[in-house]
């Protein structure tokens, strides 16, 4: 059974799409990362997991239950850190995770949870002085109260430093090896990379990407990029390099020559571009997910204008 | 059973509310002043014959019917429409429960801290006047208090389901505002003004039923009405007429016959105000996106 299923998902907020005929499985027992840019229809696809917001067609089925039509039922079995949420200034943090365990029913210590997610010693503060980081972490712990199947985290990372973050990621890894399903959106690749499984990349409420991180990698060019400072770059020249065997691609990028190599060595591509243009200088970058990330949510807006 | 659970945190937020304890405090310090002026000066008061006990309750009934609605007004208005306006909703309903439960507890908590407000100012009121009249009735008092936080919970679900309507806490301000002015302050005139209209834009010599009845419809005059009907023999001997009521009582028919114009209304259109605008917040609360 798939964790979470979304068939023809699409939201309209009067004219505005954000989320456009979005279909998405998410198996059992893997990390799945939700990446876009901001305001790509992240938030609006995990509202209408949680039933915060109701599609306007396509269905979405969580744990195999409709997320509209037995909302309880899913969040009973789900731990949720949502995006521009807020908490109750003037409860404490232990009377807020005290709250989440009485609501699922569930029969843990509050002092626990928050010792794991380590704000501990702020247990009996008033959660409105927390800050920001305070508080993913505090929700965090309402999230994990009852051991969910599913969780579904938006933008855990926000307002972490980076020790939190790996904090975070720690604890989606752990619960993950406990066989719990995670969901979580972001618009940082690097996070990304570092936890999931499998990826899908949305950009103006499409999917553009659904692969593994490396698939990802392998299903574009981006191995690695040679920039080559030449004698006399111009449009001829390109179009030689283009023809030589070895090249994948070729284009002309801040006054040097960006060249992807399919194929051959490095050094065999430049001497064979030497012989074109002699070579003055040349720096070889292995190209990031970031960069991969740039161009898929670029290219479709270039597609789109 | 969530909505339990909800009730109860709405509850212990709500309560740490430093303009609801403000409010308990004129409350209080008002219920104190008119209390001893009643006593002191009760021809002043509607009591001609000297200062009674059950004159006092009926001289509350007044001081109640105005502070309840402005309460419920400061102790609801954010209740939803704050959480949502905010985005603490989300953290509310992340958790295994429905909008039906959540719209449930809120108006079980948010009605529990009015009661337990007025609650406090009641007491320390009648028992005011209770040391100084010498005087003490039970059963009357039981009634009269009973009555009075069902009258303070109809108002905190009004307000609760107006709050339920909308995102925005200023919509919800002027909403709850709105409603105060229309049903509370102003709505004397309506049914006189409808009347005008009615007679051809003249009043006529004798006033008919229904106006009575039109009369009935603003909250704080079913909860007046209500009391009379529940209490008749007390409403007899301190002649309980509309002057004392305060703001926006006007019993003109307190021994008129139909029961559209008998006392008794006013406990159906209290019932009808508990039930309509809960069908009303709950239709809105659980059709919206958040």
């Amino acid at each position: 059974m798939a964790a979470i299923e979304l068939e023809g998902l699409t939201k309209r907020f009067g004219d505005v799409v954000a989320v456009d005929g979005l279909d998405l499985t998410i198996r059992e027992g893997e990390i799945f990362g939700f990446l876009g840019p901001n305001g790509a229809g992240k938030s609006t696809t995990i509202d209408v997991l949680l039933d915060f917001i109701r599609p306007t067609a396509g269905t979405a089925t969580v744990l195999g239950h409709d997320a509209q039509e037995a909302g309880q039922l899913v969040r009973s079995r789900t731990g949720v850190l949502p995006d521009g949420y807020h908490v109750y200034d003037r409860l404490t943090g232990r009377q807020h995770v005290e709250f989440a365990i009485e609501m699922k029913g569930a029969s843990e210590d509050p002092d626990a949870l928050l010792e794991r997610v380590r704000i501990a010693d702020a247990a009996d503060r008033r959660a409105g002085g927390y800050s920001k980081g305070m508080r993913q972490r505090l929700v965090l712990a309402m999230a994990l109260v009852g051991d969910p199947d599913l969780l579904v985290l938006d933008e855990p990372s926000t307002g972490l430093d980076p020790n939190g973050a790996r904090e975070m990621r720690e604890i989606i890894r752990e619960e993950n090896d406990r066989g719990t399903t995670v969901f979580f959106s972001s618009h940082i690749m690097e996070q990304v990379e570092a936890v999931c499984d499998r990826v899908a990349i949305i950009n103006r409420g499409q999917l553009v990407a659904v692969d593994t991180i490396d698939g990802l990698r392998d299903a574009t060019e981006t191995g690695e990029t040679l920039y080559v400072y030449v004698t006399d770059l111009d449009e001829r020249v390109l179009e030689q390099v283009r023809n030589l065997d070895g090249i994948g691609s070729a284009a002309i990028d801040d006054g040097r020559l960006r060249v992807s190599i399919d194929g051959v060595s490095k050094f065999a591509a430049l001497h064979a571009i030497d012989r074109v243009a002699s070579v003055q200088d040349f720096s070889v970058v292995e190209s990031s997910l970031e960069d991969l990330f740039v161009r898929y949510t670029n290219d479709t807006q270039e597609v789109e204008a | 059973m969530t909505w339990l659970t909800v009730a109860k945190k709405d509850f212990r937020d709500a309560v740490q509310s430093r303009a609801l304890w403000a409010l308990v405090a004129v409350f209080v310090v008002l219920s104190l002043v008119s209390t001893y002026a009643y006593v002191e000066v009760p021809e002043m008061f509607g009591s001609p014959a000297g200062a009674t006990f059950g004159g006092l309750l009926f001289f509350t009934i007044g001081l109640v019917g105005l502070f309840v609605p402005i309460a419920a007004i400061v102790v609801c208005y954010k209740s939803l429409a704050g959480e949502r306006e905010l985005g603490s909703i989300k953290l509310l309903l992340s958790l295994p429960t429905t909008r039906g439960q959540v719209f449930a507890g809120k108006v079980l908590g948010r009605a529990a801290v009015l009661a337990f407000g007025l609650g406090v100012g009641l007491v320390v009121g009648l028992g005011f006047g209770a040391a100084l009249l010498g005087e003490f009735e039970g059963v009357a008092v039981l009634v009269f208090v009973l009555a009075t936080l069902s009258f303070a919970a109809v108002y905190a679900t009004i307000v609760v389901s107006i709050s339920a309507t909308t995102g925005s806490t200023s919509r919800a301000t002027t909403l709850a505002l709105g409603f105060f002015v229309v049903f509370e302050l102003l709505w004397d005139v309506v049914p006189m003004g409808v009347l005008y209209v009615v007679e051809g834009f003249s009043f006529p010599a004798t006033i008919p039923d229904w106006v009575f009845t039109v009369t009935q419809l603003s909250p704080s005059s079913a909860y007046f009405s209500t009391i009379v009907a529940l209490l008749p023999d007390l409403a007899e001997t301190v002649g309980a007429d509309p002057a004392q009521a305060g703001a926006g009582v006007e019993v003109t028919a307190a021994d008129a016959e139909p029961f559209y114009a008998s006392p008794e209304i006013g406990l159906v259109v209290l019932l009808l105000w508990l039930v309509v605008p809960l069908a009303i917040g709950y239709y809105r609360f659980d059709s919206s996106d958040l």
